[in-house]
């Protein structure tokens, strides 16, 4: 058995505060039952589930939770937050995570690399949902 | 007869026409009419979930606050938004609770929109369609303005997420809904009932990571079929284009799959209630339904008479 050694300093409690800011959320109210991830009907896309990836935040692992895709596959369906028995907003908590790194100077969808005929076949609601997500 | 201030959001006037016209029509008839409300604006599709971002709040609140001036110039009017996408439903409803309850947001966006001499208080209440029906028309009424009963169509009701979610939108309970099973029935389909009714179609994924909306709509689609349904209905436009969209797209890439048409609720109630056929653009569709609705003799009968 391996054991990784984490650090927990100022860097780490400021990634969390700031989190708990944008998302408005107790992420230590999380105590890990995974209903979340167990319902999500994108957990077989995502590289680390949702609990994991919430475990992540509690520990302040701002980089592991800004590598991970699961914020990115979530389509804030909201099911987890209407399921969890401790009434986190996880949807909210996966928010956060994605406008962490929008806010940063980061865009996940690139509009200027969208093509003509993609932009003119897709509805306009299919459209500003995404750049509303996915775009700072 | 009743008039409802009546949102209809981007989409209904692109790619959801048959949505749009349909509902019209057949409030017209159950003497709830929706009445378009003027100069409205994108409600933002998606409700921001972060705390602090007020600017994404502007949009619903100044739909909220036109439509309460909509709805002086009406007739019998209750102090009601009504909206047929269910995004709209649930982006429009969320932020209205949170003004409701939290004064500092609402100064804050009130301050916005004195600038267009607007100002909310509060004093709206968003409705989906499917609420006005349900409570308010109710399926008796329904039933009865019914003249082609859709015998031989299986129905699966699909919700999507946003009709069901969150506590402050959903429209009806979130793990046993029945809204659109009980107006499936009082059409005269059948119902088939899908354990993947709430199952996220990938929704806005549909732009840039494609792959996840194929595998889901795989899913939901094989979900309903395989308990006998020859229909989806649904009450989103994202989901109707990803569901429709995606199962032409399958059907291109292996042979053998049966695709499904896709129906808006309303078309179903325009066919049932005997409204002209062309009101339900079904050109605008993937799969076209007519050929189903033809083979059941729900459409086209009148002409062969």
């Amino acid at each position: 058995m391996s054991y990784e050694y984490l650090k927990f300093g100022k860097e780490e409690k400021d990634f969390i505060a700031k989190i708990e800011e944008i998302s408005g959320q107790n992420i230590y109210s999380c105590y890990q039952c995974g209903k979340c991830s167990a319902g999500c009907v994108f957990s077989d896309k995502m590289d680390i589930t949702v609990n994991q990836l919430i475990h992540l935040i509690q520990l302040g692992q701002k980089e592991k939770v800004l590598k991970a895709n699961t914020q990115w596959v979530c389509s804030s369906c909201l099911t987890c937050s209407v399921r969890c028995p401790r009434e986190i907003d996880v949807a909210a908590l996966m928010e956060a995570v994605r406008e962490y790194s929008l806010r940063e100077d980061y865009e996940k969808v690139i509009i200027s690399e969208i093509s003509k005929e993609a932009l003119d076949k897709l509805p306009n609601i299919a459209l500003v949902s995404n750049f509303r997500k996915k775009t700072g | 007869m009743v008039q409802y201030s009546y949102f209809p959001g981007c989409n209904l006037k692109t790619n959801a026409k048959g949505f749009e016209e349909t509902a019209i029509a057949v409030s017209k008839k159950l003497e709830a009419e929706l009445v378009e409300m003027p100069s409205w604006n994108c409600c933002g599709t998606v409700h921001t979930l972060t705390s602090d971002n007020i600017m994404k709040r502007i949009a619903p609140i100044r739909v909220l606050s036109r439509s309460r001036k909509h709805v002086e110039t009406l007739k019998e009017s209750p102090n009601q938004v009504v909206t047929l996408c269910s995004m709209c439903n649930s982006t429009l409803k969320i932020v209205n609770n949170e003004v409701k309850k939290d004064q500092e947001i609402l100064d804050k966006i009130n301050y916005q929109l004195e600038e267009d001499e607007e100002t909310y208080e509060t004093d709206m209440e968003v409705k989906h369609f499917l609420e006005i029906l349900r409570d308010i028309v109710g399926y008796e009424k329904i039933s009865e303005k019914v003249v082609n009963p859709l015998e031989g169509l299986k129905i699966s009701p699909y919700y999507g997420c946003m009709l069901l979610h969150p506590e402050e939108a959903k429209i009806d309970d979130e793990e046993m809904p029945d809204v659109l099973e009980s107006l499936v029935e009082s059409l005269g389909a059948e119902l088939v009932m899908s354990p993947l009714f709430k199952f996220c179609c990938g929704s806005y994924h549909i732009v840039d990571q494609e792959d996840i909306v194929s595998s889901q709509v795989e899913k939901i689609v094989e979900a309903a079929k395989r308990r006998g349904a020859n229909a989806l209905v649904v009450a989103c436009p994202l989901c109707a284009y990803n569901i429709d969209q995606q199962q032409k797209a399958m059907a291109r890439n292996s042979v053998g799959k049966s695709p499904i048409p896709v129906f808006y609720f309303t078309q179903l109630m325009a066919i049932a209630m005997g409204e002209p056929v062309k009101i339900n653009y079904f050109n605008d569709h993937f799969i076209n339904p007519e050929p189903l609705l033809k083979e059941l003799g729900l459409i086209g009968r009148k002409k062969a008479k």
